[in-house]
């Protein structure tokens, strides 16, 4: 306990900038995750783009000024985006912002060399599974903002797992970086090897289909006992469960009742 | 390029991601917007495993990310056979409902009440009248011929 406070203590004067950034992007994003109608919508902004202007301040510089600005367009996108996704309280518009939060990470990934990976997810997540998420929400929401959306768990829901979150986040930062003072802790890139970016998918093929090729055939099946559970689950749930009458809906609270929504053991 | 910073460059983003859809996944009450912000905490640890297969120069960073957005298919499917069963026995998605599968002896989730919403008339684009007026014919007004 006392070694991580001595290294917190050696840490944190270099980095107050990171602290401050990080401060300022935790509270602009509490004053939107709280879902409400206050006109706070502009400060929250304001906030979440000043942390990341502090944010990429702080970060250290690995290439030229396109390189730089590139990366900075991309990863800004992804984390704002990822922000209002979130934050956003319609579910349609949620499936949307983090769509376009993929398409951004997608560009991180073409920016890192991962070409076949980058296009991957564009084509796997951003085209198949948020799309299939659509579908269902028209399905199974068609008349819009429900309440549920308009309101969290509780009062402590945003404040705790936002507290959370930035413990997470610290503590990463504090394994992953060393002290201002100190060596760099990081091994040394394997510099003899081939780059990740020259035949990049013939390589990758190769790989995947030598050295890992029981783990292919095993995701394979995977995916098919995925298939064949999701139409048996649909199946089975519409055989038993959809004669009964459904339950009522989440109440709210009136003044005047202080016992609970639903009694005990009115399980459909 | 300067390796090791592009690698804590990436790093920090995708301890970002991470820790937006954890945000997402604790305060959040849908179960398509939880389901959602967890694919988020998938995509910040697949931007981390790229950075690290550049640093190292492996493919195996990448091929772990392949195999990920596999069993993200796999794990999207049976999650969305799961909240459309659970929404034709309840007829909502909200996480909430099903909190009398809780322990025996844990109190009641209550709602909060819900906010006041202020109703707006959404302000429609009006487009300004341009051009002439063309003449209007009384006879094809009351008379249709195909409609």
């Amino acid at each position: 306990m006392s070694a991580l406070r001595e290294q917190i203590a050696q840490w944190l004067p270099g980095h107050s900038l990171l602290v401050w950034a990080l401060i300022l992007g935790g509270l602009g994003l509490w004053l939107r995750v709280s879902l409400s109608d206050r006109p706070t919508n502009y400060l929250s902004r304001l906030l979440g783009g000043l942390s990341l202007v502090l944010l990429g301040f702080w970060l250290p510089r690995f290439g030229g000024w396109a390189e730089q600005a590139v990366f900075w367009v991309l990863a800004g996108v992804a984390v704002l985006t990822a922000g209002t996704a979130i934050s956003t309280r319609s579910p349609v518009y949620m499936a949307l912002w983090f769509a376009v939060s993929l398409l951004a990470t997608a560009g991180l990934f073409l920016f890192q060399g991962a070409q076949f990976v980058g296009f991957a997810t564009i084509v796997v997540y951003a085209g198949a599974i948020v799309v299939v998420f659509l579908f269902v929400l028209m399905l199974a929401q068609p008349e819009g903002l429900a309440p549920y959306d308009r309101v969290s768990w509780s009062w402590f829901a945003a404040p705790f797992g936002l507290v959370a979150g930035g413990i997470l986040l610290c503590l990463l930062l504090l394994a992953l970086l060393p002290a201002p003072t100190g060596e760099s802790g990081m091994p040394n890139a394997g510099a003899s090897q081939v780059p990740v970016e020259s035949h990049h998918v013939a390589r990758l093929g190769g790989e995947l289909y030598a050295r890992h090729l029981i783990a292919v055939e095993v995701a394979g099946t995977l995916l098919l006992v995925a298939l064949v559970g999701a139409i048996a689950i649909v199946i089975h749930g519409r055989s038993s469960g959809a004669s009964g009458e459904p339950r009522a809906g989440l109440r709210i609270r009136d003044p005047g009742s202080a016992s609970g929504p639903w009694p005990r053991g009115s399980a459909p | 390029m300067n390796e090791a910073a592009l690698l804590v460059n990436f790093l920090i983003v995708g301890g970002l991601l991470f820790v937006t859809g954890m945000v997402g996944f604790l305060v959040r009450r849908n179960l398509i917007v939880m389901f959602l912000s967890v694919e988020m905490m998938l995509q910040g640890i697949s931007l981390s495993l790229i950075a690290w297969g550049r640093f190292h120069q492996d493919l195996g960073g990448q091929i772990l990310v392949l195999f990920m957005i596999a069993v993200a298919a796999a794990e999207a499917g049976i999650a969305l056979a799961l909240i459309l069963m659970l929404y034709f026995k309840s007829h909502t998605l909200d996480a909430a409902f099903w909190h009398d599968l809780r322990e025996e002896g844990q109190p009641p989730f209550i709602d909060q009440g819900l906010p006041e919403t202020r109703h707006e008339q959404p302000q429609w684009p009006r487009l300004t009248p341009a051009g002439i007026r063309p003449d209007v014919n009384q006879d094809e007004q009351l008379h249709r011929s195909q409609v």
